[in-house]
């Protein structure tokens, strides 16, 4: 089967993430600090966006027309908040684990019969419809990103209170403290997204009343509004966040199933 | 011209021997001054900090030289004691010995980064006082070389080599900067408090500290700038604190996890660190296992100290690589 240019700009991102997770892993194994991480990922976004942007062209619509598309759109959003939020809070190690997860969200995009293979216009296109899937996408790529820096958490607090403090990992993980305030604000940045996802969403033509995915998205924007307001509230350990944000994100990615 | 050092550390002379040869830093420069007029020498410098007290000199005949200074030391040496607490070394020993020194590479804790200020203080006292020329300034000028180069090349001062500093690194590991962290030490003893200072030096925002005796508890806080607490009141701080650090001699466990259980709620479960200096420990290690303590004892952080200092030995041969390289590159006058 012949792939079509936007294909291999989704390969080559694919790759070139592929490159930057097993580079960053070979450097913190060494105990030293990746520092090219964020380059590679630069490289990712760019070849992400080109593939969108030609995909988008051929579907003359926001490219979130089959499971593949999604797929890829969500690494895109993942690796951007990465771009923004791990460079910004000197997050180290954010782009090392970040970049496997956009390894596998893109390597299942390319499995053959995921993406269509002759993606057609899309006819009759909604300003709504558009916002919702962009915007709902969009933050999942926080969402995602909040449950990689959860594991990350996890992965520190165990080494932590077992002493385990002589890995290239341990040193070069992030504080404890850092890591929950940007795993919190993640978490907000995702729900609002959701929020304005969810509004679109309402704001479609609807002749059928709400789509099952529209629901699905309530849910997860309930579950994930219930989670920051007992953090804020009542107050939660760094365990139990990560644990949830983890958990959510695993069980919102149901939501795609229903579309 | 020949280059010569007589000297006395912590390796040769215990303290009471050591205090009797300290020169203030505000009298280097005159005390390197007397050192040229007494001993005859053509230049002199004097090093003094709490670990030892060195003088160097260069003129014509280096065992002349010594000699002169021993004759001139001879007031502060006790007659009693039979035993030679000085080192003598002439030229090229002379010379890498002062490399080794700015580098800390002959520190009581190798790798140690004061000894580069203190030698460079004590050479800017000599050579504004004129005790220093063409000899002297060339050595010095290539020890400071070496000791910059030995640090920027190698990791003779890498990883945290004491109890506090351990603490403080596990410290920033948990919290990032300590800024505004609160800090209780309960139990005023000698780790407690310099482990307190460490942390304050970081930037904790406050320390309080508790003893059975509110009296000493007291003098400590006023030290540290903190604040004093009752010892049955300590419990009424842990909601607002980041870190414990305790080393009472209670010879039972002072800090129960029902401590830790009854304040939980009221910090929203944030991490707190527990630093357990204490022989008996003082801190119940089921505390440890409440989801956001994270407790450390005496053992753990001093195997951590431990092991960054062998590290800093593996990389002594690499430092004395560079020493020697240096000074075969350099030809130093009077070595």
């Amino acid at each position: 089967m012949e792939m079509g240019m936007e294909r291999w700009l989704l390969f080559a991102s694919t790759l070139f993430a592929l490159i930057a997770a097993a580079q960053g892993t070979i450097t913190v194994y060494r105990g030293q600090r990746s520092r090219l991480t964020l380059a590679w990922m630069i490289l990712v976004i760019c070849l992400q966006s080109a593939f969108l942007t030609l995909r988008g062209e051929l579907r003359q619509a926001c490219p979130l027309a089959d499971f593949g598309e999604v797929l890829a759109y969500l690494a895109w959003s993942l690796t951007l908040f990465y771009l923004l939020v791990g460079p910004t809070y000197r997050i180290s190690l954010l782009g090392v684990f970040t970049a496997p997860v956009v390894v596998i969200f893109q390597a299942m995009a390319l499995i053959p019969g995921v993406m269509d293979a002759d993606p057609q216009a899309i006819a009759g296109t909604d300003p709504w419809g558009e916002t919702h899937s962009a915007t709902s996408v969009l933050s999942y790529g926080a969402f995602a990103l909040a449950a990689i820096a959860g594991v990350m958490f996890l992965i520190l607090d165990k080494q932590l209170k077992a002493h385990q403090l002589k890995s290239g990992l341990f040193k070069n993980l992030p504080p404890v403290r850092e890591l929950i305030f940007s795993l919190t604000r993640l978490l907000w940045i995702g729900n609002l997204l959701l929020t304005i996802g969810i509004i679109a969403g309402m704001l479609m033509p609807k002749p059928d009343g709400l789509n099952s995915h529209v629901w699905a998205a309530i849910a997860v924007w309930l579950a994930y509004l219930v989670l920051l307001a007992v953090k804020m509230i009542r107050g939660m350990t760094g365990r139990q966040l990560s644990r949830i944000a983890v958990l959510l994100f695993i069980l919102s990615l149901g939501v795609f199933a229903l579309m | 011209m020949e280059l010569v050092c007589l000297g006395l550390n912590h390796k040769t002379a215990s303290i009471d021997v050591r205090e009797r040869f300290a020169v203030g830093p505000n009298k280097l420069g005159e005390a390197s001054s007397k050192l040229v007029n007494e001993s005859g020498a053509d230049e002199g410098l004097v090093i003094s900090t709490c670990n030892r007290t060195e003088f160097y000199l260069a003129g014509e005949n280096g065992k002349a030289l010594i000699t002169q200074l021993e004759a001139h030391l001879q007031e502060h040496i006790d007659s009693n004691d039979p035993q030679d607490h000085f080192y003598r070394k002439q030229g090229e020993d002379a010379a890498r010995h002062i490399c080794r020194v700015a580098s800390g590479m002959d520190s009581m804790m190798l790798g140690e980064t004061e000894i580069f200020g203190q030698v460079k203080q004590a050479y800017q006292a000599a050579l504004g006082a004129g005790a220093t020329k063409g000899v002297l300034n060339k050595l010095f000028q290539t020890a400071f070389r070496v000791g910059k180069k030995v640090r920027s090349e190698t990791n003779i001062q890498t990883g945290s080599t004491s109890v506090a500093s351990v603490a403080v690194e596990l410290a920033e590991k948990i919290f990032g900067h300590l800024k505004n962290s609160r800090v209780i030490v309960i139990g005023a003893g000698q780790t407690s408090r310099q482990t307190a200072q460490a942390l304050m030096s970081r930037g904790a925002s406050t320390v309080f500290v508790t003893n059975r005796s509110f009296e000493r508890a007291n003098e400590l806080a006023d030290e540290m700038g903190g604040k004093a607490v009752k010892f049955d009141e300590w419990q009424s701080v842990l909601a607002g604190v980041d870190v414990v650090i305790s080393a009472t001699s209670s010879p039972h466990s002072v800090v129960m996890p029902f401590h830790v259980e009854a304040v939980r709620s009221v910090r929203k479960y944030r991490p707190l660190f527990f630093i357990d200096i204490a022989v008996p420990r003082d801190i119940d290690p089921a505390v440890g296992e409440i989801e956001e303590v994270y407790l450390y004892d005496i053992d753990t952080l001093e195997d951590l100290a431990n092991e960054a200092r062998e590290k800093r030995q593996l990389h002594l041969q690499e430092c004395e690589a560079i020493i020697d390289a240096e000074l075969n590159k350099q030809k130093l006058p009077g070595t």
